[in-house]
């Protein structure tokens, strides 16, 4: 029998839709290749607006992968949530046979940070253009940052806890965290993860009062964390969901066990307080590493939050410094986030995947249009570097304060 | 009133607002099945029911939004008479 302590938490699945690609392996291609896919906005409605370079979402056909009532029903958060979702249950082999019996056995956590702009813009000029009458009853749930858990669990059947973290961008670790709890407190599946969509009118220019947002018209030079031309953070959209699971029952169904949440934590430090998120990012880190029992040499890769604002970009590195001493000046640094964008809480649960798949593929992907660092790291640019890796340590920021910090293991073999 | 809803345009509305397809045949043939057994929510309904308010330039009557069957809405929404306003 295991007890709470012993139920581990496993990775056994990854579903991305992403600006480089929809699917995992679509996804890994591009970025260890280290491809920017940074771009005009081109989104309806965005084009005239300040912002100009953002990462879209532009090789995803929703019809392919979620019924039309949910088209209708749903904003496009939620559509990239619920493909993404299928794609971690498909590469997990978890289907409905599985836990068609035990219902309650399974449960989902999403983090957000806008929930459905575009759906509840089309609705609210319905209600300023023609009247209350003519504003659809959809948008009661549609707009609502909890609408991707609810509706992957009654697409999928699923009944067991499910929850909505928002708790800024870095609540994408966060909820990875949560699922791990419901893990120890019996839950055998968890399908976690985020996926956003600011790029429609009102969500941009609700981004606009961001003064960390770039506003740079060139996609090579618009998001260049931990260099001198640093000049703020380019938006995205999509995100990543994943399969975790109890270690014992993914083992015992056969299931491929790609990574172990080791440990996490978190801390709040406030809104556009840069400087002040060196020390929270550092007490993040040492809380991750404790709760993984890992010592700072172990970790074999940081992925970087790389928020692109100097002070945010020195604050990491100080708090990476902080919190791993010497080993924090050699430890690779990568943050692939850069040939993509942000996609808020999508972004970190992206580079958890990415976390993945480089230990997996033993290749540390690089740092897309960044070369000069002006920082005390080894950041990975140009091309990805081989590299054997066990651990990996993922952090978080958001702009509004909020610090994380995920260390990921690589699965070692069950006894025998 | 001299508008009568049809099985036809009932399914088109569930096309349009819930985006349900519904084959009206079918619907008119088992007029008791539940709006639950083509996907129908009760948001659904509620989007259905403002449709046609808005259509008719009237209110429906306050039951329309718990009819739990195709057959009983248009029951209720044709055989309703039109009061002054």
């Amino acid at each position: 029998m295991n007890t709470p302590a012993h139920r581990r938490s496993v990775i056994t699945g990854i579903g991305v839709v992403a600006p480089n690609g929809t699917g995992a392996g679509a996804f890994w291609k591009q970025t260890q290749e280290g491809v920017s896919v940074l771009d005009r906005v081109s989104r309806e409605g965005c084009e005239n607006l300040p912002l100009r370079v953002a990462g879209e979402v532009r090789d995803f056909d929703p019809v392919t992968f979620i019924e039309e009532r949910f088209l209708v029903q749903t904003d496009r958060f939620t559509h990239y949530a619920m493909a993404a979702a299928d794609l971690a249950l498909d590469d997990a082999r978890l289907g409905r046979a599985d836990y068609e019996g035990a219902p309650f056995k399974v449960g989902v956590v999403t983090a957000a940070g806008s929930g459905g702009g575009e759906f509840g813009q089309r609705e609210l000029q319905r209600l300023w253009g023609e009247g209350s009458r003519f504003v659809g009853p959809y948008q009661s749930i549609a707009w609502f940052y909890a609408a991707s858990t609810g509706q992957i669990s009654i697409r999928g059947g699923f009944k067991g806890p499910c929850a909505v973290v928002a708790s800024d961008e870095a609540g994408g670790l966060d909820a990875l965290m949560h699922a791990a709890r419901s893990i120890r407190r019996g839950t055998d599946a968890v399908v976690v993860g985020a996926a956003e969509a600011p790029l429609a009118p009102y969500s941009v220019v609700c981004q606009l009062g961001y003064e960390d947002l770039s506003l740079c018209d060139e996609p090579t030079r618009a998001y260049r964390p931990f260099t001198a031309d640093a000049c703020g953070f380019v938006p995205a959209e999509g995100g990543a969901m994943l399969v975790v699971e109890e270690e014992t029952t993914a083992r015992d169904r056969g299931a491929r066990v790609r990574a172990e949440l080791a440990g996490h934590a978190a801390t709040f430090t406030g809104a556009a307080r840069w400087e002040e998120s060196r020390a929270g990012l550092a007490r993040a880190i040492e809380g991750a590493l404790r709760e993984a029992d890992c010592a700072p040499e172990e970790i074999d890769v940081v992925f970087a939050d790389a928020m692109g604002v100097p002070s945010a970009d020195r604050a990491e590195a100080l708090a990476i410094a902080d919190a791993l001493g010497p080993h924090g000046r050699r430890v690779p640094v990568t943050a692939p986030k850069t040939g993509t964008g942000r996609a808020y809480c999508g972004a970190p649960v992206l580079d958890t995947a990415a976390a993945v798949l480089a230990m997996e593929h033993g290749l540390i992907p690089p740092t897309p249009n960044v070369f000069e660092v002006c920082h005390d790291l080894d950041v990975v640019t140009g091309r990805a570097r081989p590299a054997e890796l066990r651990t990996a340590l993922v952090l978080s920021r958001g702009l509004m304060g909020s610090n994380a910090a995920l260390v990921l293991r690589r699965p070692t073999d069950p006894p025998v | 009133m001299n508008a009568q809803l049809t099985y036809e345009e009932l399914a088109a509305l569930m096309k349009n607002g819930a985006g349900l397809t519904v084959d009206p045949t079918e619907m008119a043939s088992r007029p008791g099945s539940a709006f639950d057994e083509y996907g129908l929510d009760s948001l659904g309904l509620l989007g259905i029911v403002a449709a046609l308010e808005n259509r008719y330039g009237r209110p429906l009557p306050v039951d329309a939004d718990r009819c739990k069957t195709p057959g009983e809405f248009l029951e209720l929404v044709n055989n309703t008479p039109v009061t002054g306003v």
